[in-house]
């Protein structure tokens, strides 16, 4: 850890575990369950939230000190929205193919309390580099639990990984479909997010009895 | 007739936490006590129903393709009907709902101190709330046509969303007698319980395909596909792998 | 430190700042990188147009279209003709791909005739007739083109989205749905207009029967699959009487 002191590397592993986003700070929900019906998705989508969290991070930590308290929560929103934007717009222009991909997230990025949630509770207390590490870390946290439930929605929802039959194919009755196995549909209805992530915040618990809440 | 179509629809169909899953974070943070869900879920309601309608007149005679055509009517401005602007969408949404929270939470705090200590702390929260945002954004791609509906919309997703988080506070302050696994306490089990609710609200989803579909004669044509025209199973697999053959 | 940014002189000079620096940045990137966008998307609707009628670059599995270098060139030598369709006037243009149909359709909603765009392609000696839909998904637009004979039996169909889900309605861009198209009639037995239905529960599942205006339904994608069935039904039905003449 010669690059890292001890506090600079906590900030980024306390968020992939104790201080989860998504299972603990409760945050970045909507579009944890919007697109991991596919774990391609989940996987762009954590890349996207990870480029815009950590630059929107030292944007506003390099602003803190000018940003007027009384419109902070306007400042921190157009920021990340001007961001998004441009990005999409150049990618639109030079990048057309990865444009389409990608144009189904920007509005789920700009409304994403995640990038909100760590503006307004870590980048505007620290400096920029603090915050970089920050945002990475947090949204590494929070791609964690997304291709956690994009992989398992994936795998037994549709029986393919990233696209590829894994499972065998279910009209030819290949693989395990041979054996009767059959595609639980259910699995790709977006309800059934919100179990999958109750299930992880369950054996995590379990895990660490510490984040046991009160009842 | 259509006001209280989309009214319902906004509701029960297009439920925002349940169908659409927006505003989740706070829906999940704030449902602790019912009175809390009460108050969150009021300023929800007044700012989607204020926010819609603002955003729609900004969509509509500023935004949208075509939408400047006034300034070259009254202006004399060259070219105005062409400019597009919808690019500027999100931040242009984003901004007036910020600003009108904002407001809001001034002139609430000024003339009326008890409602702003009862509502006040909610109202920062909503500006992240992504349920308003989504609220306006709606309204933009499903065109909604004119002022009041906008209105009808913003005040019934508003108030699907406060159907919403008043139930699940509801179900949070009886579970507390219950014995609910201890790892699953407080967030686990509220996420449970939210996709159960989601599963349950997805019927709703049968009042839009059941009898709306107006029945519209098609007009007749006369010439009929004769029966050798007819594909079978073979010559439609033979497209397909002629079309799937890389034309150079 | 907090005592300068708090006061009112201060915020207000802070916005005003904030606004002009974000609208000028915007401002510019937009009007740069409009030209490239432009053409890009004039590019992608050839693209779209050529994989309807079966040009294109698929391989086993996934939906590839011609390579953009070509895509103008390739057009040029499949596309015989362009024609717009106004009422009862048929005309050849050019530019008939540059129709926005979204902006054709709210024409037509206020009472004015609609521009209908169709395009002639050949290949392999067989004439193809490739027609533009667009409706509503889920959460946004959806739109496509569909090849047809002159007895309107799908010979190919291309659809896109604008923001679908993930895994569940943006897989109507996916190979297995839009081949399930292919042979398909959209007429019924008796030569009426039907349409296709994207059916859930369907006891066809690898679709064997091509004239029963049915496809099989993506499973959790219900509003997107009803949204392409509506698309077809309200879009291509306004072809028929093209249809008709080319019967005489």
């Amino acid at each position: 850890m010669g690059l890292l002191s001890k506090k600079d590397a906590a900030l980024i592993t306390d968020p992939l575990a104790d201080n989860n986003p998504i299972t603990i700070q409760v945050l970045g929900i909507c579009s944890a369950l919007a697109i991991t019906a596919e774990l391609k998705a989940s996987i762009v989508m954590a890349l996207s939230v990870m480029a815009v969290l950590a630059i929107g991070n030292v944007v506003i930590s390099l602003m803190r000190n000018i940003i007027p308290s009384k419109i902070r929560i306007i400042v921190q929103l157009i920021v990340v929205a001007a961001l998004v934007i441009i990005v999409d717009l150049v990618l639109k222009a030079f990048a057309y193919e990865l444009s389409k991909t990608l144009s189904v997230f920007v509005g789920l990025i700009i409304t994403n309390c995640i990038i909100m949630g760590r503006f307004e509770a870590f980048a505007l207390a620290n400096g920029p580099w603090r915050s970089f590490l920050d945002g990475i870390g947090n949204a590494a946290g929070y791609g964690l639990i997304l291709i956690i439930v994009g992989f398992f929605r994936e795998l037994l929802g549709s029986g393919t990984l990233l696209g590829f039959k894994v499972l065998g194919d279910p009209i030819e009755k290949t693989g395990l479909y041979a054996m009767g196995y059959e595609n639980n549909g259910f699995m790709l209805l977006s309800p059934m997010a919100l179990i999958v992530v109750g299930i992880i915040i369950w054996i995590q618990r379990s895990k660490n009895t510490s984040l046991i809440e009160e009842n | 007739m259509e006001h209280i179509e989309l009214f319902f629809k906004s509701i029960f169909i297009d439920n925002m936490v349940f169908a659409t899953f927006l505003g989740m974070c706070s829906y999940l943070a704030v449902s602790k006590k019912v009175s809390t869900a009460v108050g969150l879920g009021a300023a929800v309601i007044f700012v989607l129903a204020v926010t819609v309608p603002l955003n729609w007149l900004l969509d509509q005679y500023i935004l949208k393709e075509g939408a400047l055509v006034w300034l070259d009517a009254k202006y004399g401005v060259d070219g105005a009907e062409t400019l597009d602007l919808s690019f500027l969408s999100f931040i242009m949404f984003i901004a007036t709902i910020a600003t009108m929270v904002q407001l809001v939470e001034i002139i609430v705090e000024k003339f009326s101190p008890s409602l702003y200590n009862s509502l006040g702390i909610f109202l920062p929260l909503i500006a992240v709330n992504c349920a308003i945002l989504g609220g306006s954004l709606f309204m933009q791609s499903r065109e909604i046509p004119s002022l009041g509906l906008a209105l009808t919309y913003g005040v019934g997703s508003g108030i699907g969303w406060f159907l919403a988080i008043l139930a699940i506070a509801a179900i949070r302050e009886k579970i507390r007698y219950s014995s609910v696994p201890p790892a699953l306490r407080g967030l686990g089990i509220t996420f449970i319980i939210t996709g159960l609710m989601a599963i349950g609200f997805m019927s709703f989803g049968g009042m839009l395909t059941g009898g709306d579909e107006k029945k519209e004669e098609a007009p007749k044509v006369e010439a009929k596909a004769d029966k050798k025209d007819l594909l079978k199973k073979e010559d439609a697999k033979e497209i397909v792998a002629e079309n799937t053959k890389i034309n150079k | 430190m907090s005592k300068r940014t708090d006061s009112n002189v201060y915020t207000i000079v802070f916005a005003v700042v904030m606004v002009l620096v974000v609208g000028t940045l915007l401002a510019t990137v937009f009007s740069l990188t409009k030209p490239t966008i432009t053409t890009n998307q004039k590019i992608e609707k050839q693209q779209n147009i050529l994989y309807a009628m079966g040009v294109n670059d698929n391989d086993e599995t996934s939906a590839n279209f011609v390579s953009t270098k070509v895509a103008q060139e390739e057009f040029s030598k499949y596309i015989k003709k362009q024609l717009v369709i106004e009422g009862d006037k048929v005309t050849e243009n050019d530019k008939a791909y540059l129709i926005d149909v979204k902006k054709e359709q709210s024409k037509a909603k206020e009472g004015k005739t609609r521009r209908l765009a169709l395009f002639i392609g050949e290949k392999d000696g067989k004439t193809f007739y490739v027609a533009p839909i667009r409706g509503k998904g889920l959460w946004d637009a959806i739109w496509g083109y569909v090849s047809m004979d002159k007895n309107m039996i799908v010979q190919g169909a291309y659809f896109d989205h604008k923001g679908e889900t993930p895994g569940l309605g943006a897989n109507i861009k996916q190979r297995f749905f839009m081949d399930d198209f292919i042979g398909e009639h959209l007429l019924d037995d008796k030569g009426n207009f039907a349409g296709i239905t994207v059916a859930k529960g369907n006891n066809d599942p690898k679709n064997e029967d091509k004239i029963d205006n049915e496809v099989d339904a993506i499973a959790g994608a219900t509003i997107t699959g009803n949204g392409v069935s509506a698309m077809i039904k309200s879009d291509l039905k306004l072809y028929i009487p093209y249809f008709k003449t080319l019967k005489k």
